[in-house]
């Protein structure tokens, strides 16, 4: 039997989903690109956006529809506000938090299906199916099956255990989606309520994995030859500090893992995303210029350029600490790339307020800036206030951000031509007969070569031309 | 250390019509004086964020509730009887005091409407604390347990009537007097009365590592 996920959202949904999948390839369950073929199908759902909750409304509407034809089970997890959580529970066979995944297969033999062979046998009792629109339309979740061949005692119920932990899930190992670049998640959750994120109301409060876990996911990873190893995290340098001086901090996490790159002659990248400036000390950026393994580009969002716009956002710092940790990095890791993430169009955001975040585009010249126009994430507190900046003013500002923010990368990425650099090849570029690659900057990097077995593998490219948002060159050796 | 419980409501004391403090067991949760807990009625899926109202010595746990038109949780809440279990989580957040600057350092609290809980806490939490509080409210009716404070370190500023200590906006009292320029300043309540006075303390060359801002919705 098949199964088909879909996943919304940012990378930690991502690594969600590899331990999800392993959960069901251990049922016996196979997966389909093809959700027409698939008797099981869940989404992993992403909250930050409402676009993003309204097309899981749309895709369990579709899904229910197919159920009056086909023996379905659907479900539901990841980021999940608790109003849309109560709407799903109608909806969905199965609601659950990632930390209840272990009973994954608990909840899916309560429909009577222990695993995906005895999914098949059910096909018998379709016939049974109550084919009645109306009542789709009233409970569009429900098997409707003779319940004497089949008890769906838990339809749309929300699994409660008191003990409910994500540490369990941490346990399950992922189905990993690359042969080379891995995520590893060292930290769920949010305590610092930015009033424009509902992270905190779906994830709950920050908790840390155990080190040694992690490290040993690492050394797992390395042994299998991964190259580019991303530590994940909603606050990824709050790491430990839930637990009050009896785990390593986030330094000491790094350093770690830094000690075991110098041990072990493997060659990597470790990454780390997203960190919050608040908690951005001198000795994590210490760290990561000590090791090699230490992947030199630092993502440190910053949202907005504008102490009072910090403030709204409730960022808990101002631009004076954000100036203190870029200079830090300035000193410390002359060669890091520097990515950010920025918001524009903010409730409130005066002409004056994007202006100051159009100048630190300059001031910091990062490589990169994934830079969003906002929209109100319902259950976040901003939702609450007016959205008071036009459509069109936004795109106006994310515009004039992005192309302020292109003239500077371009700047960056010339000053790389003629230099002869190590790179990651990832696969297949969109230019025929080229490879994509980046470097360990995450600048990306395409140069003419049609050796497939070259991705996954570093390489070395010496490079040719730069445009503002990638670099080109030839294959050196 | 953070936790997650339910915790017996004490009793709901109204204060006006729509504002309400709600009292309830402590269950040993620690906080710093000004951090806020997530509080919903239990079995609810909703929770809010309110900041804690008590001080870090009192054997129970308030909160200072402005009952919302169209809210989910603060109806409920106001509802809530005596007895009835909650569900709390906390403490979060950063908006505290430095305590080292305690003993050497001057005050000035900023709030508006509700936004006086976290100095409430601050207050009774540290009975030395050399401070200045001003609230902003439209009516002089809405002082909310103001003999909690010193009479000469409470200044209730009154837009919508004359019966405060002082006839118009917080952000007009901080135009119209002067303040040591060491003063470590801490903002609580809406957003556009935090900005306007975070505006007046820097052009009164205040330094923005002295000025902490929380922000109510």
């Amino acid at each position: 039997m098949k199964y088909h996920i879909v996943q919304l959202g940012c990378q930690m949904n991502i690594s969600d989903g590899e331990r999800v999948q392993q959960v069901l390839e251990g049922m016996g369950f196979e997966a389909t690109d093809k959700e027409e073929e698939a008797s099981l199908l869940g989404v992993i759902a992403c909250s930050v956006r409402q676009k993003g909750i309204d097309k899981v409304y749309n895709m369990v509407a579709k899904w229910n529809k197919w159920k009056n034809r086909k023996n379905l089970i659907t479900f539901v997890s990841g980021c999940v506000l608790p109003a849309d959580k109560q709407k799903f529970l109608k909806m969905f066979d199965l609601v659950f938090p990632m930390s209840q995944l272990p009973q994954l297969p608990e909840m899916i033999s309560q429909y009577g299906i222990v695993s995906a062979a005895s999914m098949q046998t059910l096909d018998a009792g379709l016939s049974d199916l109550v084919k009645s629109h109306d009542q789709v339309a009233l409970n569009p979740a429900a098997f409707r099956l003779n319940p004497t061949a089949f008890k769906p005692t838990h339809v749309g119920i929300t699994p409660q255990k008191p003990d409910e932990r994500i540490e369990d899930f941490w346990h399950i190992a992922p189905k990993y989606g690359s042969g080379f670049e891995a995520f590893i998640p060292i930290q769920n959750g949010c305590n610092k309520f930015c009033t424009f994120c509902a992270v905190p109301y779906t994830r709950g409060r920050e908790v840390s994995r155990p080190s040694e876990e992690i490290l040993n996911e690492l050394k797992h990873l390395v042994a299998k030859g991964f190259k580019s190893i991303t530590l994940l995290g909603q606050n990824v340098n709050s790491y430990g500090l839930d637990k009050k001086g009896t785990e390593i901090s986030f330094a000491g996490l790094l350093k770690m893992i830094g000690e075991f790159g110098q041990q072990s002659n493997e060659d990597f990248w470790v990454y780390f995303t997203s960190p919050h400036p608040r908690d951005m000390s001198d000795d994590i950026i210490e760290v990561v210029a000590r090791y090699d393994c230490l992947a030199k580009q630092i993502h440190l969002p910053v949202q907005s350029g504008d102490d009072n716009m910090l403030v709204r956002m409730n960022r808990n710092h101002g631009m004076g600490k954000y100036r203190e940790i870029v200079s830090t990095i300035r000193r410390l890791i002359p060669q890091a790339t520097l990515f950010t993430d920025i918001i524009v169009g903010f409730t409130g955001e005066t002409e004056e307020e994007f202006n100051n975040t159009m100048k630190i585009m300059g001031e910091f010249k990062y490589n990169m800036a994934y830079i969003a126009q906002y929209s109100p994430r319902p259950g976040a507190a901003s939702s609450r206030w007016d959205d008071d900046i036009p459509q069109e003013e936004k795109k106006e500002r994310y515009h004039l951000l992005t192309n302020e923010m292109m003239k500077h990368t371009l700047e960056y990425n010339q000053l790389l031509v003629g230099r002869t650099l190590k790179v990651l090849v990832r696969g297949n570029d969109r230019k025929k007969g080229y490879l994509s690659a980046y470097t360990e900057g995450r600048i990306v990097a395409r140069f003419q070569c049609n050796k497939n077995e070259m991705v996954g593998k570093y390489a070395t490219i010496k490079v040719t031309s730069a445009a503002p948002l990638s670099i080109e060159g030839v294959l050196v050796n | 250390m953070q936790s997650k419980g339910k915790h017996k409501l004490h009793a709901i004391k109204f204060l006006t019509g729509s504002t309400y403090i709600m009292q309830m067991e402590r269950n040993g949760l620690e906080f710093e004086a000004g951090q806020h807990i997530l509080l919903g009625a239990d079995g609810d899926l909703n929770q809010r964020e309110y900041s804690i109202y008590s001080g870090n010595n009192d054997t129970f746990l308030e909160v200072l509730i402005k009952e919302v038109d169209d809210g989910d949780v603060s109806k409920k809440l106001k509802d809530t009887k005596p007895g009835a279990f909650l569900q709390v989580e906390g403490p979060l957040g950063f908006f505290s005091l430095d305590q080292t600057l305690i003993p050497t350092h001057q005050f000035l609290f900023i709030s508006s409407g509700t936004g006086i809980a976290p100095f409430h806490s601050m207050v009774k939490s540290h009975p030395e604390l050399d401070y200045t509080l001003l609230h902003g409210v439209r009516y002089g009716l809405e002082g909310y347990e103001k003999d909690t404070y010193a009479r000469n370190r409470y200044i209730q500023c009154t837009s919508g009537d004359q019966t405060g200590d002082f006839a118009g906006r917080v952000t007009d009292y901080l135009l119209k007097h002067t303040f040591d320029k060491a003063t470590i300043c801490y903002f609580c309540g809406n957003f556009k009365m935090i900005r306007e006075a975070m505006d007046i303390l820097d052009k009164k060359g205040f330094p923005h590592n002295q000025l902490h801002a929380e922000v109510y919705f």
